[in-house]
């Protein structure tokens, strides 16, 4: 029986590994938009959509602070992102 | 003996059996005299400092992120080492004892600071997880071997893992030492409403319930019984299937299920309470465990514990604690018409099933109680320091 080769780890994810990484894993270490793209190198644009795709997974939340969107990974989230490394 | 038991995993950090291992080895060793001190990362709502039945936990936020995975993992080794640095002027330990690659680095530089001894229990392999087809998966089996290399005893789950990392990474045999891993069996005795729970699930009384749990990353295997799917459903109607877990690979599996002609029969769950999983597994028909490649197979041991029967791939430590058709179910690897063959075996044979079952119930009391381990673990800790109890 053949099967399709690995699949590239989904954009949203490479994200949320980022988000985890770089440490926003509670409120206080949110960030916005503007923050993720200039941490992850990846378009603004780009990061917008991974996030909402990420919120309605529930593995993002989001604050407002100042009447910006900050967003952080959750716990549910966290353990995803672990699942790529162990 | 001064335990510092060093994981970049610990509950309620919990990922793969890992976490489950620390905790558990962790109380054991304990109950057995020894002053265990965990040192592991931050989770959101877990208390930097924890004191719990005799364990020490020393949780440590990175205080520096970066987005690249090694260079993340390189900073939170730092500020563990800081923390190990920061406690050691308060307890003399007497060994580390490092859990996977991950937390290596930070182990390796306090040895030779607290001019003390690393066991090091290799959990799995990046070799084998992932093959090394990215320059990341060089480094990761790079840091693996220079564990293997810093420690005075190694120590694996299965003879299978004996001959994967003495053979991988040329390390004396001597040096290997085998102890399984354990399961608490008390946690699965108490009794369920079992057709309350499977109809939380929308499995209806006469339908049978499949169940396989683990992290969908590919080496588990979960495509293959996915694939068992439209076989099975062609014999047996009344199957229903419940994937228990989620990981990078889930969005992937979806895919592969909704091509099957069979989705409405398949449920994905994602992560689940420790409690909603011992009551879903108690509930279940049959248990597939179809990895590719495992190194032991904890969740087999747990589903064997829970008394139902467990149908395995003939991988690694799985053919250590399964013997075919006596606690467990072997089938081939990789193959779906196996795991179908597997299946169908334990269903079409209820007596039969309950004698597994029951050959089971007694190899998990029997060989693979958390005590049993410690004990074995504690003779390791002897050895490497020299110590004569």
């Amino acid at each position: 029986m053949s099967f399709t080769p690995l699949p590239p780890v989904p954009e949203e994810f490479q994200v949320l590994s980022m988000m985890h990484n770089i440490g926003a894993i509670t409120p206080d270490r949110s960030l916005s938009p503007d923050e993720l793209a200039m941490w992850t190198g990846i378009e603004i644009s780009i990061v917008r959509d991974c996030l909402q795709r990420l919120r309605e997974l529930g593995y993002v939340e989001h604050i407002e602070v100042s009447g910006v969107e900050k967003y952080h990974v959750t716990k549910v989230g966290i353990m995803k992102v672990l699942t790529l490394y162990s | 003996m001064k335990v510092a038991m060093i994981s970049w995993e610990y509950p309620p950090r919990i990922v793969g059996g890992i976490a489950r291992h620390c905790e558990g080895l962790a109380r054991a060793l304990v109950k057995q005299g020894h002053e265990v001190h965990v040192f592991t990362l931050d989770f959101p709502g877990a208390p930097e400092y924890e004191e719990g039945g005799g364990i020490r936990v020393y949780r440590t936020r990175s205080e520096v992120g970066h987005p690249n995975f090694l260079s993340w993992v390189l900073l939170f080794n730092h500020f563990i080492e800081k923390r190990l640095a920061g406690v050691s002027k308060l307890v003399e330990f007497d060994v580390l004892h490092v859990h996977d690659w991950l937390t290596a680095p930070s182990s390796i530089a306090f040895k030779h600071f607290a001019k003390k001894p690393i066991v090091f229990t290799a959990h799995s392999t990046e070799h084998g997880r992932s093959g090394l087809h990215i320059p990341d998966s060089f480094t990761i089996d790079g840091l693996e071997w220079w564990a293997t290399y810093e420690a005075s005893k190694v120590i694996v789950t299965s003879n299978a893992m004996k001959h994967e990392v003495c053979g991988h990474f040329h390390i004396p045999w001597e040096k290997v030492d085998i102890i399984p891993n354990a399961i608490d069996p008390t946690k699965y005795q108490g009794s369920v409403d079992k057709w309350a729970i499977r109809s939380r699930y929308g499995i209806q009384p006469h339908e049978k319930l499949i169940l396989c749990v683990g992290r969908l990353v590919p080496q588990k295997g979960v495509e293959y019984f996915i694939h068992s799917v439209p076989i099975l459903a062609r014999r047996r109607p009344e199957a229903k299937f419940i994937i228990v877990g989620d990981g990078w690979y889930r969005d992937h599996l979806e895919w592969v299920a909704n091509t099957t002609g069979e989705r409405w029969r398949i449920t994905f769950t994602g992560f689940i309470s420790d409690g909603d999983l011992i009551a879903l597994t108690k509930s279940a028909d049959v248990m597939v465990v179809p990895s590719i490649y495992e190194p032991f197979g904890i969740v087999a041991l747990e589903g064997m514990a829970a008394g139902v029967p467990v149908v395995a791939s003939q991988v690694g430590g799985l053919t250590e604690f399964i013997e075919h058709d006596r606690t467990g179910v072997l089938v081939y690897s990789r193959n779906p018409e196996s795991i179908a063959w597997g299946v169908e075996h334990v269903l079409s044979n209820p007596d039969h099933a309950r004698w597994l079952v029951q050959n089971a119930l007694e190899i998990v009391q029997k060989s693979y109680s958390w005590e049993a381990i410690a004990k074995k673990t504690s003779r390791v800790y002897e050895e490497v320091t020299g110590a004569k109890r």
